[in-house]
């Protein structure tokens, strides 16, 4: 077997390996490095490439991946598995979405691939794991969530040709009713575009929500789900679990706020909406009604605005628009 | 004492008659010089009677208390409430703006707005906050409640001043009427530079209510649950007419112990709040950036869970869990 090797984790043969990838520095000079886990079966097949925590405040990803490999056999695995489940590690400990040392031009890194050497410390960032993924990953699945801890659903590269199919057969084995085939116009610098772009078939799931919001039972449910496409995939042997017609969209709506306050919730994810259902309540400082939020679409909610305070220009609601079941 | 022609008045908040009157409280100014204020309501009823005085987000990110006492206001008929509700139900505004326990301004100091009081008009901005609001409770308050969250949804217990004399037996008589099992007679030794000790040094019967988690953490059955149980405090007072609900023994404690984390890391909860728990007992484990087990967390306290960590990360120090010690029911 060739030596497999993603920064200082090394695999010579099959098993299980950890270790660091360099995708920066610190300020005061130390390496701004994330772990990796690899972990190589004694039969070939496809490499997928799993990470987590391109937004630092969605912990839940990092705890599915470090399930799955603490319940991983490499002896039952056809094919390897790459994965980084704390990828913006200087946000993560900053328990917040960015990196603390992005002063300058927002940092998104899931809208910074697929970077570069020169650029912003995101920028940068994206470019050290990105080449490797490139290098690496017949697959690509990134581990995210939204706001609540109720937020289950995925999105695909409708890409044309075989890269679109084999992504769609992720996202029907993977099984959330919830499911937007993505035009390959949104989500520019996105892990998932780019390398949809590079002919990578790709997969985001969104399951839980910020900072502590998700459950042990969610971990376990997206795990088994990972599994399901591992099979798909003929990494591992096993019935593959029918999920059903899943419930397609032709794109989401970012609604933003525009007004700030208290807010209290009305729906919860998953739920049908018209045009004009109420969203949630807003109250003044003083606990008085000061208006309700509508949906300006018709749709499912992929994400909701949990309160108890927002101000103006916060994400609100996410809509999928046009579902229709498939 | 409060009479019928007294004009209570509270920053821009003046009541004069029967109703609920709103304003706001100038705390601070900002460091554009903009006033800081803070939300004012007085509730005054229609008969004579206690001055109730309530606190909510005195650490910026515990929403939930605000929550409540905007529930106990909206469903309040001053035309049957006797006596007055005084409530600034989010006290430490700049923090709560920001989703954070202490103020962005207090940049200096310590800056935990419940160790700053009766605060200091020449002091850093959180002394100068406490002082602005602690005036006005020192001068109208007959009995004061401090609404505050710990870690988690499931958070549920209360403490009230253990003053000798007649200040503590009130100051008990509102946390039996609250009734949260898990309740801990507070010696006056702790918490220095709180409301509730301030208070009840100066004779003001206080209580502190922790129901629900930072941030979002908190459902509307908890918000529903603590107006009702802050209305059964206010029936314990002759404050509302109905006959007070008697909730049966609590548990007390003879202190509370905070234990801080040893170390780091990811972070999962083995215990729930109000589970007992042995010197020993596995209350979480701490796990490595690969998903390793770095290290098993004992207690080393037998007694209650308080509060306990929700990860999902935590730093050294943290808090990781409060326990309520020697529990016996009373």
């Amino acid at each position: 077997m060739a030596t497999l090797r993603i920064g200082t984790a090394v695999l010579e043969g099959t098993g299980i390996a950890r270790g660091y990838l360099k995708v920066g520095d610190m300020p005061d000079g130390r390496p701004m490095q994330v772990p990796v886990l690899l972990g190589r079966g004694t039969k070939p097949g496809p490499t997928l490439w799993l990470h987590g925590c391109v937004h630092g405040n969605e912990a839940c990803g990092a705890f599915v991946v470090h399930r799955l490999f603490r319940e991983l056999d490499t002896a039952a695995l056809s094919g390897t598995i790459v994965a980084l489940p704390i990828l913006n590690i200087t946000a993560f400990r900053a328990k917040q979405r960015m990196s603390p040392f992005e002063g300058f031009a927002g940092g998104d890194l899931n809208r910074s691939f697929p970077g570069r050497t020169d650029g912003t410390l995101t920028e940068q960032m994206a470019h050290a794991i990105y080449t490797e993924l490139k290098a690496h990953a017949s697959y690509l699945i990134d581990l995210h969530t939204a706001m609540t801890a109720d937020v289950r659903w995925a999105l695909f590269p409708n890409a044309p040709g075989e890269v679109g199919k084999k992504s769609e057969s992720m996202a029907r084995a993977f099984g959330f009713t919830s499911t937007l085939p993505a035009p390959m116009d949104i989500l520019a610098g996105s892990a998932m575009m780019v390398a949809a772009h590079d002919g990578i078939p790709s997969l985001i799931v969104e399951a839980g929500g910020k900072g502590p919001a998700f459950t042990a039972a969610l971990v376990s449910d997206v795990v088994e789900r990972l599994r399901n496409v591992m099979r798909q995939l003929g990494m591992v042997s096993g019935p593959i679990a029918q999920h059903g017609p899943l419930t397609y969209f032709s794109n989401f709506a970012w609604v933003r706020a525009v007004q700030g306050g208290l807010f209290q919730r009305a729906v919860h994810c998953g739920e049908r909406l018209k045009v004009g259902t109420v969203l949630g309540h807003y109250y003044d400082l003083w606990g008085q009604p000061a208006g309700e939020a509508l949906s300006p679409h018709a749709g499912v909610v992929l994400a909701i605005h949990p309160g108890p305070v927002l101000a103006s220009g916060e994400t609100l609601v996410h809509i999928g628009l046009d579902p229709r079941d498939v | 004492m409060i009479t019928a022609t007294t004009v209570i008045r509270v920053g821009t908040a003046e009541a004069a008659g029967v109703g609920v009157t709103r304003g706001e409280l100038r705390v601070g100014d900002a460091p554009d010089g903009e006033p800081v204020t803070i939300p004012v309501a007085i509730a005054r009823g229609a008969g004579q009677g206690p001055v109730l005085w309530l606190h909510g987000c005195v650490h910026g990110d515990e929403y939930c208390g605000a929550f409540i006492i905007h529930e106990l206001l909206r469903t309040l008929d001053t035309g049957r409430l006797t006596g007055v509700v005084v409530a600034l139900p989010m006290l430490n505004i700049t923090a709560s703006q920001r989703g954070q326990r202490m103020s962005p301004f207090a940049t200096f100091g310590y800056g935990d707005l419940n160790r700053c009081f009766p605060g200091a008009a020449d002091g850093a901005f959180t002394d100068q906050m406490a002082h602005a609001i602690y005036g006005g409770l020192r001068q109208y308050a007959d009995y004061f409640i401090d609404f505050h969250t710990a870690l988690t949804p499931d958070t549920r217990w209360a403490l009230f001043a253990n003053a000798p004399g007649d200040v503590g037996r009130r100051s008990e008589g509102m946390a039996r009427a609250f009734g949260l099992k898990s309740t801990l007679p507070a010696p006056m030794d702790i918490l220095g530079g709180s409301a509730m000790i301030a208070a009840a040094r100066n004779g003001i019967p206080s209580l502190i209510v922790e129901m629900g988690g930072i941030g979002p953490a908190f459902e509307r059955e908890t918000v529903l649950e603590g107006a009702e149980r802050l209305r059964n405090v206010m029936r314990h007072l002759g404050m509302l007419a109905e006959k007070p609900t008697e909730h049966g023994p609590l548990t007390y404690f003879s202190n509370f112990a905070w234990v801080n984390a040893t170390r780091g890391g990811l972070f999962e909860q083995a215990v729930q709040c109000g589970q007992r728990v042995d010197k020993g007992t596995l209350v979480g484990r701490y796990i490595g950036a690969h998903g390793d087990t770095l290290e098993e967390v004992k207690s080393p306290h037998a007694g209650i869970v308080l509060a306990i960590h929700p990860g999902p990360a935590m730093g050294t120090g943290d808090v990781l869990v409060h326990i309520g010690l020697d529990p016996r029911d009373t």
